[in-house]
């Protein structure tokens, strides 16, 4: 070992014991019997020793108590050492000829005796190091398996110890249970880290209670995660009741902490322990933000949804390569004028699965987005749609600009305007012949980033068309400072201005405050002559829905690029 | 002046009394020095002869530590059995027992010479 090691070692470090014997000679033997190997700390009183294990008793290794001291004796020292939780960990050997004082000093926590007289000096030498070894090992364990702030078992122990609950009750119906504290950083950030910390203790602390109540194990797997195994129970919600019981913050009195717990219900043991606690997250993420309703169950639908969502993820690669997906295109009618005519198209991609058949963009999209699959696919049906372009344009001698979806994380890639303007040029095609849908909710997240980047989009020629609007969240005063060259009303919206009892004064106003920031209206999901008559009058641009096509392959869709060019070759 | 030859013709068990000092004779020479001293110096005699025997036996288990530890048996043996019995309050013959640590000690002292 280097010099520099060995004065930064713990491994070299001499441990510090704490002796506590008022008689001179006891003291003197053994210095001499262990002073060599450690740093000795004397004090000749009980009311000395207790001040040094106060002050000290984070580098202290070990105690040696004589009990029969001046003052208080050894064996209030022993029981107000092991009373105390900051230093009841601390090893204490008693050092007696009173056989009979040993029951009381072992009850009170002592973890050895040295008879008095002394045993050789090799022997006291040999049993300090041994309880420092033990100690240590203890603690050491006690870190690894503990999470510091709460004193809950850490994920790998508890996952360990769920284990041998296991084996001693095979046959015993058993719960995994996740409870997770709704927008956590959010406490933290209104109340304060101090806040925060305090109710992940005081969590921990019920959670405790519950354990003890019922049995089982818990543990904090993550800032704001806990997980239990316990025995089956249907409580679940005073469970939960019980779990919410914290600390109020701020001035408002009020709690506000909210959890929502997922539970997988008499687990299949045959299960690895933590594929159980993946059902039960999964589960608890069914009720993310539903306040009404925090308790969420593993049901076999919800390991169904997985299973496919595995596949899907699975398959993915396989169906970039084998070009298993297909660009349906779905027109744009603007109905300005007294005939509708095809302004453009939505590319909406297809998977033709070789196994599941057609497999609905409702739920490869949201999987995709949440993975980052989706980059990859957007990147496909932007280079398909921009060929297409191209190929209309050669065959038919009109451009039909198409709408591509980009998604959130496209518009984080710093390659993005790269790739867009690659497929243009390759396909020799202007930037506004490929029109940039991109959804309302992505300006919502980092709102300045998300525009500066469209800003250079729009520089560069590319018309944005905003997505989803009156889905999600922005105010309609942010319009005017949003980059857009038009405005996509949420197919929802649509439909629910026109359900049973028509109500259209909402929709008419979010088509004029449009126009008066001179950005066009575009109705998607449009079914029926009377909606788009009532859409024309109330001032809309474009229409897009059923009434006019549903989403069609390339060459269905011809008919109406033939359509546009001979009225093109009409006016 | 004291020697380890001397101890062990008194009759102490030098080697273990040696060995709770990691056999360092110069040390185990000064404690037995120290404990000569405490045995003349201490007030045994007048708690045992004032019946204050809470007192007299504080005194008696102190000592006894120390002459155990460096195995100075032949003042152990007295010491120890009056300890006992100051303990457990039996009643008996103090003054013969304490006669004989006088004996012992004035042995021991003689020991210094």
């Amino acid at each position: 070992m280097t010099e520099k090691k060995m004065k930064f070692s713990i491994s070299e470090e001499k441990r510090q014991i704490l002796l506590v014997e008022d008689d001179i000679i006891n003291r003197e033997m053994l210095k001499e019997s262990i002073g060599n190997a450690y740093e000795l700390i004397v004090a000749e009183t009980g009311e000395e020793a207790l001040r040094i294990v106060r002050e000290r008793f984070e580098t202290l290794s070990i105690v040696l108590l004589d009990l029969n001291l001046p003052g208080i004796k050894g064996i209030e020292v022993l029981r107000r050492i092991k009373s105390d939780p900051a230093y009841a960990g601390l090893p204490v050997i008693v050092m007696t000829s009173d056989s009979e004082a040993e029951v009381e000093c072992l009850t009170l926590g002592a973890i050895d005796f040295i008879p008095k007289p002394y045993p050789p000096s090799e022997v006291i030498l040999a049993r300090i190091l041994r309880t420092v070894e033990l100690y240590e090992d203890k603690n050491t364990i006690r870190w690894t398996e503990r999470d510091h702030l709460t004193g809950l078992y850490n994920k790998e122990f508890f996952y360990h110890y769920a284990d041998q609950l296991d084996l001693y009750h095979k046959d015993v119906p058993t719960d995994a249970i996740v409870v997770d504290i709704n927008h956590f950083h959010t406490v933290n950030d209104r109340y304060g880290k101090a806040y925060g910390d305090k109710v992940l203790k005081c969590i921990a602390g019920n959670a405790l209670r519950l354990i003890n109540e019922a049995g089982g194990v818990v543990c904090r797997c993550e800032p704001d995660m806990f997980l239990f195994y316990c025995p089956h129970r249907s409580d679940y919600e005073e469970m939960l009741n019980q779990l919410s019981i914290v600390p109020k913050g701020g001035d408002s009195g009020e709690n506000h902490v909210r959890l929502r717990m997922g539970v997988y219900s008499d687990v299949d043991k045959t299960l690895y322990v933590d594929r159980r606690f993946d059902r039960a997250k999964l589960a608890a993420d069914s009720v993310k933000g539903n306040l009404a309703n925090p308790i969420g169950f593993y049901d076999n639908s919800m390991h169904d949804a997985e299973v496919m969502e595995e596949q899907l993820i699975d398959d993915f690669p396989t169906a970039i390569k084998e070009k298993q997906f297909v660009v349906f295109y779905q027109p744009k009618f603007d109905v300005r004028g007294d005939t509708p005519v095809l302004c453009s198209a939505e590319a909406l991609a297809r998977w033709k699965h070789p196994k599941l058949g057609m497999v609905s963009p409702g739920v490869f999209i949201p999987l995709f987005e949440k993975n980052g699959l989706i980059q990859t696919l957007d990147r496909c049906v932007w280079s398909e749609a921009a060929a297409q372009i191209r190929d209309w344009k050669e065959r038919f001698g009109v451009s039909v600009p198409i709408s591509v979806n980009v998604s959130r994380v496209d518009l984080y890639d710093p390659k993005l305007i790269d790739k867009l303007l690659d497929m243009t040029e390759k396909n020799g095609l202007k930037p506004d012949e490929l029109l940039l849908e991109i959804t309302e909710s992505a300006y919502t997240e980092n709102a300045g980033m998300i525009v500066e980047n469209v800003k250079q989009l729009r520089k560069l020629g590319f018309k944005i068309e905003m997505d989803d609007f009156g889905s999600g969240y922005s105010s309609l005063s942010m319009l005017s400072a949003l980059p857009i060259d038009a405005l996509k009303l949420d197919m929802q919206f649509i439909r629910s201005a026109f359900r049973e009892r028509k109500d259209t004064r909402l929709l008419e106003a979010m088509i004029n405050l449009s126009h008066s920031f001179d950005v066009p209206t575009i109705a998607e999901g449009v079914e029926s002559a009377e909606q788009v008559s009532v859409l024309k009058a109330m001032g809309c641009d474009i229409v897009q829905g059923y009434y006019f096509s549903r989403p069609v392959p390339a060459n269905e869709f011809e008919k109406f690029v033939a359509e546009k060019k001979e009225i093109s070759a009409c006016s | 002046m004291l020697t380890i030859e001397k101890l062990a013709e008194y009759g102490a068990d030098v080697e273990k009394g040696l060995s709770r000092c990691a056999n360092n004779e110069a040390l185990y020479l000064r404690l037995v020095g120290l404990c000569i001293g405490e045995l003349s110096s201490c007030a045994l005699g007048d708690a045992l002869k004032n019946r204050d025997l809470d007192k007299a036996f504080e005194i008696a288990h102190k000592l006894k530590g120390g002459v155990s530890n460096l195995a100075l048996t032949p003042i152990a043996i007295p010491i120890c059995e009056l300890t006992e019995r100051l303990r457990n309050q039996s009643p008996g013959d103090h003054e013969s027992l304490y006669n004989e640590i006088v004996k012992e000690r004035a042995a021991l002292s003689a020991l210094l010479a």
